[in-house]
């Protein structure tokens, strides 16, 4: 199978501590992978390089192929619109509706209107949240509001999904609603990259785990299937 | 269409919620601006009543009463072909003793008892416009003072080089204040924008992860200091005109100086047009100026 995500020897350091420390992790197309780990075991900082957030000071990050470490800046923006980002804190624009916020990735890179309308109603409809499309963020649940957040990263069709704690901020009825939906985008071939510290998440998941701990990774274990 | 109607609706939307901000910016600048203005109208006005004060301006070119008729007549033909004079009329001795006394009725007894008309003849030059500075008079001057038959060149040497003087300090007074107060309206402006970032730096971050360009998050703030620019240099004329108006009211009131007020001008259109352009590049300047660090990096 092809590597959708591959890191090699990939450290990151903060002054002068690691927060990745030798990472080297291959991530097939299609697989769904769990980057479990306490706080600050360095999940967060491993999800920022891939999407060119972070730039690690040593080794190699690929992304289908693409050598994301060698990226000019003006190049990341076109990095970041294949690779959809999910975050705990959903990170809405809180004065624009539901629709407006889905509709932002498809507004940046320049779609028609037509296309716009189209996308935005099938990704809300993919979350289950189409009949709220007008409602601002601050009228809706945190359950709703980060479907509203997987809703902008799936519009326009990304090949890999990254989230970031996305099942933080919810109750663990929530937290299967959001698993199952991340299982569904995945069943449709989108490569799905899920950082928590929530045991409850992989026990949903039975899916491939990688364990970092204080920035290295341990021994992989899959679980289920 | 559907990209650029989010980036004038976000820049809109910029300066609708940080209004007080907004109108504070307008107003500083359309109040520096206004400064700067006060220099041009100034310069404007000087300028243009001291080109037609030179016009009105005549070279006396006085001739020695020796001269003989051919003398008088060579110089005559000398000047005529001169390709600086513009005019000339000569004055004979007699002409001049009538218009001193058509002038001087109650002095005219002041030549009697000199006998002999000791009025000289004349010739009246007036140059061409583009040879009436106070350097090209001079030499003029000179050049002619040593032909033949010419006794004295007269003309007001002191008051061209006065008012050159007094157009060449408005001209620099207007530059100096012109740079120093553009600067401040651009730190002011850029100030805006700055505040403005910092408010909705969240949502730049956002926008970033979400795949959007340096320019796309870029243009809607370069578009708000644009139009801050704008409407500030626009209100500035608008201040100026008003106290323009103002000004000739009173002047035309008062009565000391009845009919300068008719001499007076505002700016063309095509120059209040320049400098809405110049608010605007100020604007855009100040959006320049906030925005060139920020976002540097890859994040």
């Amino acid at each position: 199978m092809d590597a959708m995500i591959q890191l090699i020897h990939v450290s990151k350091y903060y002054n002068r501590r690691p927060a990745l420390s030798d990472v080297s992790l291959e991530i097939e197309k299609g697989e769904f992978v769990l980057l479990m780990g306490p706080s600050g075991a360095g999940k967060t900082t491993l999800l920022r390089t891939l999407i060119g957030a972070e730039q690690p000071d040593e080794g190699q990050i690929f992304v289908q192929g693409r050598n994301v470490t060698k990226l000019k800046p003006s190049e990341v923006p076109y990095l970041r619109r294949k690779v959809g980002s999910v975050f705990q804190d959903f990170r809405l624009l809180p004065k624009k509706s539901v629709f407006d916020n889905v509709a932002l990735p498809l507004i940046v890179q320049g779609a028609s209107s037509q296309d716009i309308r189209r996308k935005v109603t099938e990704a809300l409809r993919a979350v289950g949240i189409e009949h709220k499309n007008d409602h601002l963020p601050h009228n809706l649940s945190a359950g709703e509001q980060q479907r509203v957040c997987i809703a902008r990263a799936i519009v326009n069709g990304p090949i890999v999904l990254l989230a970031d704690e996305p099942t933080g901020n919810l109750d663990p009825e929530r937290t299967t609603e959001i698993i199952d939906l991340f299982k569904l985008i995945n069943a449709r071939g989108t490569t799905v990259l899920v950082a928590t510290h929530d045991p409850h998440v992989m026990a949903q998941v039975n899916r491939r785990v990688v364990v970092l701990e204080r920035g290295a990774l341990a021994p992989e274990q899959r679980v289920g299937v | 269409m559907r990209r650029l109607y989010y980036v004038l609706r976000e820049a809109w939307a910029n300066m609708r919620a940080n209004r007080t901000t907004t109108v504070v910016a307008v107003l500083t600048t359309a109040f520096t601006l206004s400064c700067v203005g006060i220099f041009l109208l100034l310069y404007v006005n000087v300028r243009g009543a001291a080109g037609w004060l030179q016009d009105d301006i005549k070279i006396l070119v006085y001739l020695e009463d020796r001269a003989s008729r051919e003398d008088v007549q060579d110089l005559e033909g000398k000047l005529r072909a001169d390709r600086m004079v513009s005019a000339l009329r000569y004055i004979s001795k007699e002409e001049a003793l009538t218009e001193f006394r058509a002038q001087f009725p109650s002095d005219s007894h002041l030549l009697e008892g000199l006998g002999d008309n000791p009025l000289p003849a004349s010739f009246v030059v007036t140059l061409a416009p583009s040879f009436r500075s106070s350097d090209a008079v001079k030499r003029w001057a000179e050049r002619v003072g040593g032909m033949g038959g010419v006794a004295k060149v007269d003309y007001n040497q002191e008051w061209i080089e006065a008012l050159a003087w007094l157009v060449r300090s408005i001209e620099l007074v207007a530059i100096g204040v012109g740079i120093i107060l553009s600067a401040a309206a651009v730190t002011i402006i850029g100030n805006t924008i700055r505040l403005a970032l910092f408010a909705r730096r969240e949502e730049i971050e956002i926008l970033r992860l979400i795949g959007a360009t340096r320019a796309f998050i870029r243009i809607p703030y370069f578009v708000e200091g644009a139009a801050l620019g704008a409407c500030g240099s626009a209100l500035s004329l608008g201040i100026l005109k008003a106290g323009f108006e103002l000004f000739r009211q009173q002047i035309s009131l008062t009565g000391r100086f009845s009919g300068i007020e008719q001499f007076v001008v505002f700016f063309p259109l095509s120059m209040c047009l320049a400098l809405v352009g110049v608010g605007t590049a100020l604007g855009f300047a100040g959006s320049f100026v906030s925005l060139r660090r920020f976002g540097e990096g890859r994040t």
